[in-house]
């Protein structure tokens, strides 16, 4: 088994602020592996970048513990954690020149001059800046910043390396192009690497794990796949991707399934999730109280009305041609509207709205939440 | 603070100098002004409040504060639209702000000597309008003279405002069917309101400390506090009788200072918009105020250049008003007898300079970027010295350091501590602003880099706030060379400064002596500053490159 990197063990913090004291993070536990890239993805304040500065030693704890390779860091300076972090706003050195930026932690490590020489032109090779040593920040562009900002971190082989929204300040294009090589060099020189976006396709495309947070918590930890396929949250399926969730009555409880009763409609069963926190099905979903379907609007196929018994009767309220696909928006009888993409083929049918139509859905792709 | 020894050190040395040389003498000096024979007794202030004349003094500090306050600040703002709303060419613009500033930069006697010199017993002014009775002496020439002196404050206060405005608005409101003057009176004005407000207390508190002026031209007709103090203790060795005038002095001069507090940390309600607005120009001023502010703006700013030509007249001729033959021998005077002088106000100045702009660097630093227990109280501790009245600091480092276990009087410490401790405050603002500009992720990124808080501090902060620390030590240079009211109590045969000489000219009645003394303080003054300002446009070569990408860092 692979020794972890980072381990959080019930990190919490507590913000004062005007006389109140916020939680801005709530007993988060981690454990990240050597050579992962985890990125940190939430709503703005739901405390991924807090939880990202303790790690650092900007921010300590106020419980908690954090260890970094197996060694409590929870209360060690900054500068003595061997960590590498990158900002936001990359926070270059002004005053110097590329050169001088990418040397000034080896130099105040108190590194030999020719030593320091080789690796900051390595680390600007890396990083395809070679040329830019003698020039100072204000003339590079933001995506070359951004390099020589990788590189002064990257230089000082950091045992994890730290990242809070380093490509928000990038064009959408730079941005894509920057998010591969941060993963190519990152994976090149196996460092971990915590990487903190609001951006979810950038967290979806370079992430080993997604850990999503919310009002300080963790909500979910997984795989991109784990994390869009078995959402263990209202909230996840809401926030990563497109979901639609429609409110049900349960009718009957078992092993794997849940049945509901559809509102002018028959039973109909599909998949429930357990979420992790809790022990057993029963203990979440009770008959006669409500769980939450989530369907993706892909998953949802659209045939002319009236419904057949277990399908869900529905009105189209609009419709709109967006090329490869028919973006639908439906009302179903509890008055539950939903979208839905359903791709285009030749000489299709397009219902309008105020049409009367069959929605169905693959079951067994199609979840239950607790609501 | 456990992880950080650095700052506990700094703390450390800051609050033992707060106790030594903030503190120690404010306790001494109400001390002296409420302890009898080992009591706290009224005695002595019951004694001040019983004499008519001393309340006349009362009074008259709070009268003319007002009416300075008043004046200068409606002056300067007619000087602010005159630079940021007119259409005037922008080299009028810049003489009239050149002109403004004078005042600024002078020595505090600058327009009281020249006042003197044309409204004054044969003065130049009135026999030129064939006035015959006109005494200068008294509320009027005060008033003038302050008026002139510290209107550039408002000036500035208000310009920095008027500029900040989003031009925008002005366009929203024309368009809206408002009137010039209407615009003027619903807008410009009221957004202006914090800066009008901040100006009054300005120089309400500047004209209350303010000592050289009615000192000159006060006379016996219009005593003031800060000169009733200091005639207490220099005339009539009365050093309870000053400590309890000072004491008076020092109650509505902590109200301002607290007011002033409280505005400030109020945030301004004005449009900092940068990006939208800039592009647009202001909209004009109606008609009648754009030909109020040419007709003040232009007799102002002729008379100011008119008290200085008179001075540079006065340091020049033989005998003022008697003799005008042109003579180099007041200036041969002030090389040769003065030569002391210079020499150790210079020195002072370059001691109180240096000292001053490391504490503030450190106590702008440590108020800025760090948290730690009392942080808000040193930061008011460390302003206390500024915003007392000089005559009240000045008195409470006599009765502080004149006595066991710190004698310091007659020193050169003594000097340079009243200077450090009062005019540090400009440097500390400064270091303050210019901190908040910068990005704290630069400081993390040296931390993040393995760089301990010291390499951080002198490697990247300091490196980053060097254009901020010269116009502070500036400000602080200027005022080391020019201020009197502090240290008029503490010069000694030892140390003797220009002011000092200038005042003692202006007592001996030796107008054109104490001309060219001025003359002399200006030159090295201007001098300085444009040293000063070299030195800035050097160090910021570098940094504003850098000070320009840190905004493009953040992504404005």
């Amino acid at each position: 088994m692979n020794k972890s990197a980072l381990d959080l063990i019930g990190v919490s913090k507590l913000f004062q602020k005007d006389g109140e004291s916020v939680l801005a993070v709530d007993s988060v536990s981690l454990t990240v592996n050597e050579g992962e890239l985890i990125t940190f993805l939430g709503p703005s304040g739901c405390g991924k970048t807090t939880t990202l500065r303790m790690v650092a030693g900007f921010e300590l704890p106020s419980s908690g513990r954090i260890t970094i390779q197996g060694k409590d860091m929870t209360n060690t300076p900054v500068n003595k954690r061997g960590i590498g972090f990158m900002f936001q706003t990359y926070a270059l050195f002004p005053h110097m020149s590329v050169y001088n930026n990418v040397a000034y932690g080896l130099k105040a490590r108190g590194e030999k001059d020719r030593a320091i020489r080789t690796k900051v032109r390595e680390a600007l090779q890396l990083v395809g800046l070679e040329k830019t040593e003698h020039r100072f920040p204000n003339q590079l562009s933001g995506g070359e910043q951004q390099r020589v900002a990788l590189a002064r971190v990257i230089v000082m082989e950091p045992s994890l390396l730290l990242m809070d929204e380093p490509l928000s300040n990038l064009d959408a294009k730079l941005r894509i192009h920057m998010r591969t090589e941060i993963r190519k060099i990152q994976k090149e020189l196996g460092i971990t690497c915590l990487y903190v976006t609001h951006d979810q396709s950038e967290a979806l495309t370079m992430a080993d794990r997604i850990v999503i947070m919310n009002k300080g918590k963790v909500e979910q930890i997984g795989t991109p796949f784990e994390i869009y396929s078995n959402p263990q949250s209202v909230f996840v399926a809401d926030f990563i991707g497109q979901a639609n969730i429609v409110p049900l009555e349960i009718h009957g409880v078992e092993e794997e399934t849940l049945s509901v009763q559809i509102p002018h409609g028959g039973l109909f069963t599909a998949r429930a999730l357990r979420p992790d926190r809790f022990e057993k099905q029963d203990t979440i979903y009770r008959v006669g109280e409500q769980a939450s379907l989530i369907i993706r609007p892909e998953q949802i196929s659209l045939g002319p009305g009236p419904a057949k018994e277990d399908h869900f009767p529905a009105i189209v309220e609009s419709s709109m041609f967006v090329g490869s696909h028919i973006e639908y928006f439906v009302r179903l009888y509890n008055d539950t509207t939903l979208k839905a993409l359903i791709p285009y083929q030749t000489g299709m049918h397009i219902f309008t709205s105020g049409e009367e139509v069959e929605l169905s859905f693959d079951v067994s792709s199609a979840v239950f939440l607790p609501a | 603070m456990k992880r950080d020894p650095a700052l506990f050190l700094a703390l450390v040395t800051v609050w033992l100098s707060f106790a030594v040389f903030i503190f120690l003498p404010l306790v001494r000096l109400l001390g002296a002004t409420f302890m009898v024979q080992g009591k706290i007794s009224f005695v002595n202030l019951r004694s001040i409040i019983s004499k008519s004349y001393n309340m006349r003094a009362l009074y008259g500090s709070l009268i003319l504060a007002t009416a300075v306050s008043v004046a200068g600040t409606v002056l300067g703002y007619l000087f602010a639209l005159a630079v940021t709303r007119t259409q005037i060419s922008a080299f009028i613009k810049g003489v009239i702000s050149v002109v403004a500033m004078l005042p600024l930069i002078s020595p505090p006697f600058t327009s009281s000597i020249s006042l003197t010199l044309a409204l004054g017993p044969n003065g130049m002014l009135l026999k030129a309008l064939g006035i015959g009775s006109f005494s200068i002496y008294g509320f009027l020439g005060t008033w003038i003279s302050e008026t002139l002196t510290y209107f550039p404050v408002a000036f500035m206060v208000i310009t920095a405002v008027l500029n900040t405005m989003s031009a925008t608005l002005d366009d929203a409101a024309l368009s809206l069917g408002a009137s010039r003057w209407r615009m003027f009176r619903t807008l410009t004005i009221p957004l202006s309101m914090p800066a009008i407000v901040n100006s009054i207390l300005l120089l309400f508190g500047a004209s209350l400390a303010d000592f050289a002026t009615p000192l000159i031209l006060g006379g016996h007709t219009f005593p003031v506090l800060p000169t009733e103090a200091y005639l207490l203790i220099t005339g009539m060795f009365d050093i309870k009788g000053g400590a309890t005038m000072s004491f008076l002095l020092l109650v509505p001069a902590l109200i301002v200072f607290f007011l002033q507090r409280v505005m400030l940390g109020k945030k301004s309600f004005v449009s900092v918009t940068g990006k939208s607005g800039s592009r647009t120009e202001f909209a004009r001023l109606p008609r009648s105020l754009e030909a109020l502010i040419a007709v003040v703006c232009t007799l102002v700013a002729v008379f100011i250049v008119y008290l200085y030509a008179i001075i540079l007249w006065g340091s020049l001729v033989k005998v003022w008003s008697v003799n005008n033959t042109i003579t180099f021998e007041h200036y041969r005077y002030v090389f040769k007898h003065g030569q002391k002088a210079i020499k150790d106000t210079l020195l002072i100045a370059l001691v109180s300079t240096v000292i001053g702009s490391v504490l503030a660097v450190i106590i702008g630093f440590v108020v800025q970027r760090k948290q730690f227990f009392g942080r808000r109280f040193l930061e008011f501790s460390s302003m206390l010295n500024y915003a007392l009245p000089g005559t009240v600091v000045g008195i409470a480092y006599i009765i502080a350091f004149n006595t066991k276990p710190l004698v310091l009087t007659g020193t050169l410490s003594i000097l340079v501590a009243a200077y450090v401790f009062r005019y540090y405050a400009t440097g500390i603002r400064s270091v303050i602003a210019s901190l908040e500009q910068i990005d704290p992720a630069l400081e993390e990124a040296s931390l993040s880099l393995g760089a301990g808080t010291v390499r951080t501090f002198t490697h990247i902060t300091v490196p980053l706030i060097i254009p901020a620390l010269v116009s502070g030590m500036r400000y602080l240079f200027i005022h080391c060379m020019t201020a009197i009211s502090a240290t008029i109590f503490l010069v000694s045969v030892r140390w003797t400064l220009l002011t000092t000489r200038i005042l003692e000219s202006m007592t001996e009645l030796q107008f054109s002596q104490a001309s060219a003394f001025s003359m002399v303080l200006i030159a090295i003054v201007f001098l300085a500053d444009i040293l000063l300002m070299y030195l800035l446009k050097f160090t910021t070569a570098k940094i504003t490159r850098t000070q320009e990408i840190s905004y493009e860092q953040i992504g404005a």
